[in-house]
């Protein structure tokens, strides 16, 4: 067995309306003054409205509030937020959202912590000392960052994503409310729950940094992924299923952190800071030719992986894997995702837009788990074949 | 007990090695074109080795004090470093474990990694000249 690491430093809380007692959460954790980082449409629809009870309920200061990350957050965004918290003073930090929100509170953290210039905390363990106390409440089941040790922000100026992993970035708590996921839109749902399955599947296959620990978050969360993510698109009332897809995120997420995706996020990475495609989804349509490309070199994990999840019963690795394939791609059609880049709205490439992306893709920090080494020519090769 | 010896140790293996480096027509070109500033940090026993091709004409390598920002800056253990050219631990795994630290753009720090690797093939021959019996496999 080859040596491994696992973090797993966030205390989570499972349980339908758990959201109502932030407050206490936010108090345990020593807060006494937080900003809370949402998006205004989350504002609106009043999922907010009990959590922001449970401050006044909680004898709290008010809560100082920030609500207008962007779906895809970015540097500006995340200064406008520190500034907000460093002029309030305030000395925690409650993040309502999906991954960009959740994201975001991760480095205004990091700003409202250390002060300075951001930039000079980009990179890979390079956090100096513990953070303020942050509370993570997702209302989306996919990306994981309520558990995860990295964050990723927009660099519009400089045309880039910046890149934040430390194990002191992990969330200290994370509520997981499946109330709040339920008016989440079908295409939402599938395209972050396919993030999720991604996570799982890219984790798996990490065989140089993935673990035993690893390898049974994700196949415990594909299981319920495969059981539960058609039904929460098309019935999104549905508690259970919202309730499996919310805890398979969260221990992808584990999964992910603590062993590293792959290909399918290196191209989804380049693509989506290139055109904004929504990530799960361009995930969804490079999964199936990432799962081919590593399908060489790791079809026994795969076989493993379907034998475990029931697919198959053969000990044959090249049919457990074509098996696991076929039950991905028809889990996307289900799910009514879009098969092709063409289809996500990217227009049509020219060679130096091939070649450009195939740069940002092996230069991507996602890719150094990857199991099989892609070269600028292979990038291209799927691009062409996803198009 | 540390591969290497002292900091002076370090400092001959490393200024040796990269000397090489230099003097590779493939990974010279590649280097002076990334027209990257890069620091590489130590400890056990401490060195500070900055690596400038930001002038795109001539591969610098200086050891010690540099009062220059680098673009990104590496930070582990000697001992790290050492098992890294010997290939004997990968990037991820380092990172992961918390072994290696990377400052900066992580993409272009990453980028240099293919670049660098053929150095791996003398890099036992390095330290075989350089610190002779005393370097600890």
């Amino acid at each position: 067995m080859q040596p491994f690491t696992f973090h797993a430093p966030t205390r989570i809380t499972f349980g339908a309306d758990t959201a109502s007692s932030a407050g206490e959460f936010v108090k345990e954790l020593g807060g006494t003054r937080t900003l809370i980082v949402t998006d205004a449409n989350l504002m609106k629809a009043g999922l907010l409205d009990k959590i922001l009870s449970s401050f006044k309920d909680d004898g709290h200061f008010e809560p100082v509030i920030f609500s207008d990350v962007p779906a895809d957050s970015d540097v500006p965004c995340v200064k406008q937020a520190a500034q907000l918290a460093i002029e309030s003073r305030c000395d925690s930090l409650l993040a309502v959202g999906g991954g960009s929100v959740i994201d975001t509170a991760k480095v205004v953290n990091i700003c409202l912590t250390y002060g300075g210039d951001l930039l000079d905390y980009q990179g890979l363990n390079n956090l100096p000392s513990r953070l303020h106390p942050l509370l993570c409440i997702p209302t989306t089941a996919g990306t994981g960052s309520e558990v995860s040790l990295v964050a990723m922000i927009k660099d519009h100026a400089e045309g880039k994503k910046l890149l934040f992993g430390s194990r002191l970035l992990a969330p200290d708590s994370a509520i997981l409310d499946p109330a709040l996921l339920l008016s989440l839109p079908p295409r939402l749902t599938a395209g972050t729950g396919l993030d999720a399955l991604t996570h799982c599947l890219e984790a798996l296959a990490a065989v140089s940094t993935s673990s035993s620990l690893t390898d049974s978050l994700s196949i415990e969360a594909m299981k319920m992924i495969f059981a539960n993510l058609e039904r929460a698109t098309t019935d999104g009332a549905n508690l259970e299923a919202r309730s499996n897809m919310l805890v398979a995120s969260t221990m992808a997420g584990l999964a992910f952190t603590n062993a590293g995706v792959g290909i399918v996020h290196a191209m989804a990475h380049a693509t989506g800071g290139r055109y904004g495609t929504h990530h799960g989804i361009t995930n969804a349509v490079f999964l199936p030719y990432g799962l081919d490309f590593n399908r060489m070199a790791i079809a026994p994990k795969y076989a493993y992986a379907a034998r475990q999840l029931g697919i198959t019963n053969s000990t044959d690795d090249a049919k457990g894997a074509d098996e696991l394939i076929r039950v991905v791609v028809s889990l996307i059609e289900r799910c009514g995702l879009p098969s092709c880049l063409k289809d996500l709205g990217v227009p049509e490439f020219s060679e130096v837009d091939l070649e450009e992306l195939a740069e940002q893709a092996i230069t991507d920090p996602a890719i150094m788990f990857n199991p099989r080494e892609a070269s600028a020519e292979d990038i291209i090769n799927i691009y062409k074949r996803a198009y | 007990m540390s591969v290497f010896g002292n900091s002076d140790e370090l400092k001959n293996v490393m200024l040796t090695l990269w000397g090489r480096i230099k003097t590779d027509a493939d990974m010279s070109e590649k280097l002076l074109r990334s027209r990257l500033l890069v620091q590489f940090r130590y400890r056990d026993p401490e060195g500070l080795l900055t690596v400038d091709a930001s002038d795109g004409v001539e591969l610098k390598l200086i050891w010690g004090r540099f009062d220059q920002k680098p673009v990104i800056e590496m930070a582990m253990k000697a001992d790290i470093a050492h098992e890294f050219w010997m290939g004997r631990i990968s990037v991820p795994v380092a990172i992961l474990t918390g072994k290696m630290v990377s400052k900066g753009p992580t993409p272009k720090a990453l980028a240099l990694l293919p670049v660098i690797r053929p150095a791996f093939d003398f890099y036992p021959d390095v330290v075989h000249e350089v610190a002779g019996e005393g370097a600890r496999k």
